[in-house]
């Protein structure tokens, strides 16, 4: 029981869908139902006198529907003739049309069922005219919407001329192929502009454009609007913003070393650049007003907010960078200066006890050891010593405090007699947790263990020449010569 | 801590800086205040009677708790380390950076850079609140396009390293032959933080200290063309109380482009001092539309100054080679890897008590991919293996920039990391979330909340899990004449001409 109920309301449901198709797809073909009237008419200009006389309405009047239609010989219909012309961007005319095709074709050739009725239809099976029937009359062997720029004005008026139509049919005007196709942003350009413009001549601007487009379409990307000629010829028209555009970096802005290449570029062809970007875009990286950013426009009213620019890190600040910048920082400091200021430099060089992760990821106290033993880098050269490590690790418990306290590095049994390796490899973080005076304690000539702790390349003579001071630490005043 | 003379000069600069401004056509300032609340957490030196100490089940001996002693034989007492207290710290540090210019004598600018630290708690555990106050840089400055000459408060920087002097600087440029000679005198500044050698805030260890400032001075010759870049630094120290060297070391650097996308950067340092050659290194990196490789040889030798015993200890330095490569197979997939490989030269002091790790590896690859305008995923994974730690890490980031002024950002990471030299692996599993607000052209604002979950790894008592959130925030306030902004034009001269073209 409950299957058949099932099946019914499917069936119900479909053939409801069907009808409502089929309705709709009448309605949208001829919404007078002509067929119904092929007996009543035997001419279209019964009706539609205008399309040939332009002293007569193109409709009829809702007297003429009443001839028949009174109540008594036929049910009452209610019809009057729109007030005025659907909202077009059309240029066409049937009074026109008739008239140029009786000029140009022979008679008789053009008439009204030619473009409404169908090839073997018959008699008032008509139909709202198709657009490929315009194209094929008009020789145009394209689809629709990739029309040759010369074919467009045929049928429609400029965007600017179509005063008529509202803000929302312009949201919806469709999309022509073209403008998907790859590297569409940066030819549209030339596009626009298909011919010269000669000398002392207005600018020709591409018809394809100025049928969906116009001025402020344009600005709302060109920051050069107010400079590009092209532009300019377009009408302005409020309604063009109902298109949204949405500004995708060109395809040469991805390659991976663009950032390095771009300031040559914009050098080289600094109105390409003032196309999107404004002097305020240069200023997002750069941190002083860069020489090429002359030939860039500042933001401003008539011209397009221009492109927004991520700050981010050119190719060759590759992964490692931060830790191999210095010989180019050192050799070529003003080429840094471009993008960093002097704070920049100081925010790692002079690290301040609040800074987060940056130069170090996030958690780096717990991963320290592993960098600092082997120094992956210089700490030195941030971070004081005695400043920031010992004293980090006096607080924590990790420093002698003047009495060798056995058993810290206690995964090695023999470490306190043996740690000469690992001193000399690593005597930076010795130094972070010990003084002198612990070293002193077996390393000294004047007491102690008197260990020598000289090792590989020691040049005794060279160091006691420039400060025998610290000869004098273990050897006090009798430093022994060479 | 505070010296007496930092805020002194401190206030010398500010108040130049703020008369001057008064005048000035055009200044820059950046304000920037950030704080940090952390914990971390060590151990605390403890000991025992060695009569009190017992067997434990591993053989060896230990406190009666469970706590690993090492008892020195003869001795009375073992010792032993407890875990130590937490220890928190929020310390709040706020930046003033100035640039005044434009006083009616073209080329001349005064620049500062000073900073005040505190630390909330009132404990000053964190590293850098001390001094509280400290003068990065303060210096005049007159500028024109063949000569520059600074005087006040300035760093040097270069391959011998960033080191501050109170005192002067010359530069001399022929621009035409690419030529560039320097000159710097003055009094020196500690390494790795402007305050004096003698500061008692360099001294945590109350060891051996210098008693008055270093005298520092140097020169440095540049060369610049468009194939290569060179320079060669001369750097000497002196102790002025016995007037002996704190050092005296010599660098050379240089940047090679040989092709349109190859360069060759190198570079050595020599210790004058020591007679031995310093941190050295060459590497060759490529650069292309879809290609960043870099190979390179590395050598590394700290350096200490003279006025300490370190340097008669004879550090032997490391040589590694190491490289890396990031690719971009699809447009918005980058990945990256790289790895180095080292050894540390002979140290002299093998024995056979024990043996040291003297080689290591580190390696690295991750990954970023652009999901679409607002959304980033990364992901990646390092691990190295060396004398000291090894660690092992993989972490993650998805970053969500939901309009051009908002990134937000949430991460994690998982990491372990073994000691060589003791019992003490951690485990660290982390998770946060990280934004950063650009209010407007001139106010920035980021926050970052993190929260670690960490777990200390030893075979006794010792071992404890210590988990903490960590919050962070920065203000950064920039404001100005707007005078390095250069007036333009309001249009391109010609435009019109080059488009009808």
């Amino acid at each position: 029981m409950r299957v058949s109920r099932t099946i019914l309301a499917v069936a119900v449901a479909v053939a409801a869908a069907g009808t409502a198709g089929r309705l709709a797809a009448r309605l949208a073909d001829d919404r007078f139902d002509h067929w119904q009237h092929r007996r009543v008419f035997p001419t279209c200009q019964g009706c539609h006198a205008g399309t040939q006389d332009s002293t007569r309405s193109i409709w009829p009047s809702t007297a003429d529907c009443e001839n028949c239609h009174d109540g008594t010989v036929e049910k009452k219909v209610t019809w009057s003739p729109p007030a005025r012309s659907r909202p077009s961007n059309l240029r066409f005319s049937h009074l026109k049309h008739a008239e140029e095709a009786a000029e140009r074709l022979p008679a008789d050739s053009v008439v009204c069922r030619s473009c409404h009725i169908a090839e073997r239809a018959a008699w008032m099976r008509v139909r709202r005219t198709e657009v490929r029937q315009c194209l094929d009359c008009h020789d145009v062997r394209t689809v629709h919407l990739a029309a040759p720029d010369s074919a467009c004005g045929t049928c429609h008026l400029t965007l600017a001329e179509a005063r008529a139509l509202p803000k929302e049919r312009v949201g919806q005007f469709p999309a022509p192929p073209s403008h998907r196709e790859p590297g569409f942003d940066e030819r549209h350009g030339k596009l626009a502009a298909p011919e010269r413009a000669g000398q002392g001549m207005p600018v020709a601007i591409s018809r394809s454009c100025a049928t969906c487009h116009a001025r402020d379409f344009c600005i709302t990307c060109h920051v050069n609007a107010p400079e590009v000629p092209v532009i300019q010829a377009l009408a302005p028209d409020p309604r063009s913003l109902a298109i949204k555009a949405e500004l995708e970096a060109p395809s040469s802005h991805a390659v991976l070393d663009f950032i390095e290449r771009h300031g040559r570029s914009a050098a080289r062809e600094p109105g390409k650049c003032a196309t999107c970007h404004t002097q305020e875009s240069c200023l997002t990286c750069h941190t002083a007003q860069p020489t090429v950013a002359v030939a860039m426009h500042p933001a401003g009213s008539g011209r397009g907010p221009g492109a927004s620019v991520d700050r981010r890190r050119p190719a060759s600040h590759g992964d490692d960078f931060t830790e191999r910048h210095a010989p180019v920082a050192s050799t070529a400091p003003r080429k840094c200066s471009a993008c960093h200021a002097r704070a920049d430099c100081l925010d790692c060089h002079r690290p301040s006890a609040a800074s987060a992760a940056g130069y170090h990821p996030a958690g780096f106290l717990a991963r320290h050891p592993a960098s600092a033993y082997t120094r992956e880098t210089s700490c030195a050269e941030c971070h004081n010593t005695g400043a920031f490590c010992a004293d980090c690790h006096r607080q924590s418990g990790l420093s002698a405090r003047g009495v060798l306290q056995a058993g810290f590095h206690d995964a090695k049994r023999g470490f306190l007699l043996g740690h000469g390796p690992a001193a000399r490899q690593s005597l930076e973080s010795c130094v972070s947790c010990h003084a002198e005076r612990d070293c002193l304690t077996c390393h000294s000539a004047l007491g102690g263990r008197r260990f020598n702790p000289h090792g590989p390349g020691f040049d005794a003579e060279r160091l006691r020449k420039r400060n025998p001071q610290m000869c004098s630490a273990c050897h006090g005043a009798a430093i022994p010569s060479p | 801590m505070i010296r007496r003379g930092s805020p002194a000069a401190l206030s010398i600069v500010l108040s130049c800086l703020a008369s001057t401004m008064v005048s000035a056509q055009g200044y820059r300032i950046q304000l920037d205040t950030r704080f940090q609340a952390v914990a971390f957490r060590g151990v605390t030196p403890d000991s025992i009677p060695t009569g009190s100490a017992v067997v434990g089940t591993g053989g060896g001996f230990e406190t009666p708790d469970g706590f690993a002693v090492a008892c020195p034989p003869g001795a009375s007492f073992c010792s032993y380390f407890r875990p130590g207290p937490r220890l928190t710290s929020v310390p709040l540090v706020s930046t003033a950076d100035v640039t005044v210019w434009g006083l009616g004598v073209r080329g001349l600018s005064f620049r500062g850079n000073a900073r005040w630290g505190v630390d909330l708690e009132d404990d000053d555990r964190w590293p850098g609140t001390q001094p509280a106050l400290q003068l990065l840089e303060g210096y005049a400055e007159y500028a024109t396009p063949g000569i520059t000459g600074r005087l006040g408060r300035q760093h040097i920087t270069g391959r011998l390293g960033w080191t501050g002097v109170d005192g002067a600087a010359l530069t001399v440029r022929l621009p035409s032959l690419g030529l560039e000679l320097s000159g710097y005198g003055g009094w020196g500044l500690a390494r790795g933080l402007d305050v004096p050698i003698n500061s008692p805030a360099l001294n945590p260890l109350d060891d051996f200290q210098l008693q008055e400032r270093h005298l520092t001075a140097g020169a440095v010759f540049g060369w610049r063309s468009r194939w290569a870049d060179l320079r060669a630094e001369y750097r000497r120290e002196v102790d002025p109380s016995v007037d002996f060297f704190i050092s005296e070391r010599t660098a050379l650097t240089a940047v090679l482009r040989p092709a349109e996308r190859l360069t060759l950067t190198g570079g050595a340092e020599y210790d004058l001092a020591q007679g031995w050659w310093g941190t050295s290194d060459l590497f060759l990196q490529y650069v292309d539309a879809r290609l960043y490789a870099d190979a390179g040889v590395r050598r590394y030798r700290p350096y200490f100054e003279l006025w300490t015993i370190w340097g008669a200890f004879s550090p032997v330095p490391y040589t590694s080679i190491q490289g890396s490569i990031a690719v971009s197979p699809v447009g918005p997939l980058r990945i990256r890897a790289g790895g180095e490989r080292y050894w540390y030269s002979e140290s002299g002091a093998e024995t056979a008590l024990d043996s040291f790790e003297d080689r290591g590896w580190r390696t690295w690859a991750s990954a970023t991919a652009t999901v679409n305008r607002s959304l980033t995923v990364e992901g990646g994974y390092r691990a190295e293996f060396g004398p000291g730690a090894s660690s092992r890490t993989w972490d993650g980031r998805v970053t969500w920039v939901p309009t051009p002024s908002l990134t937000v950002a949430a991460f994690g990471s998982r990491f372990t990391r073994p000691l060589e030299l003791r019992f003490n692996d951690v485990r660290v599993n982390a998770a946060g979330v990280d934004a950063a607000l650009r209010a407007s052209d001139r106010l920035q604002l980021a926050v970052t909340a993190a929260q670690y979950f960490e777990d200390r790894r030893r075979p006794d008592a010792g071992a404890f899990d210590w988990n903490q959130f960590r919050l962070h925030a920065r203000v950064t306030w920039v404001f100005g004449s707007d005078a390095d902004h250069l007036r333009l034009p309001p249009a391109i001269r010609g435009a019109r001409r080059r488009v009808a073209r």
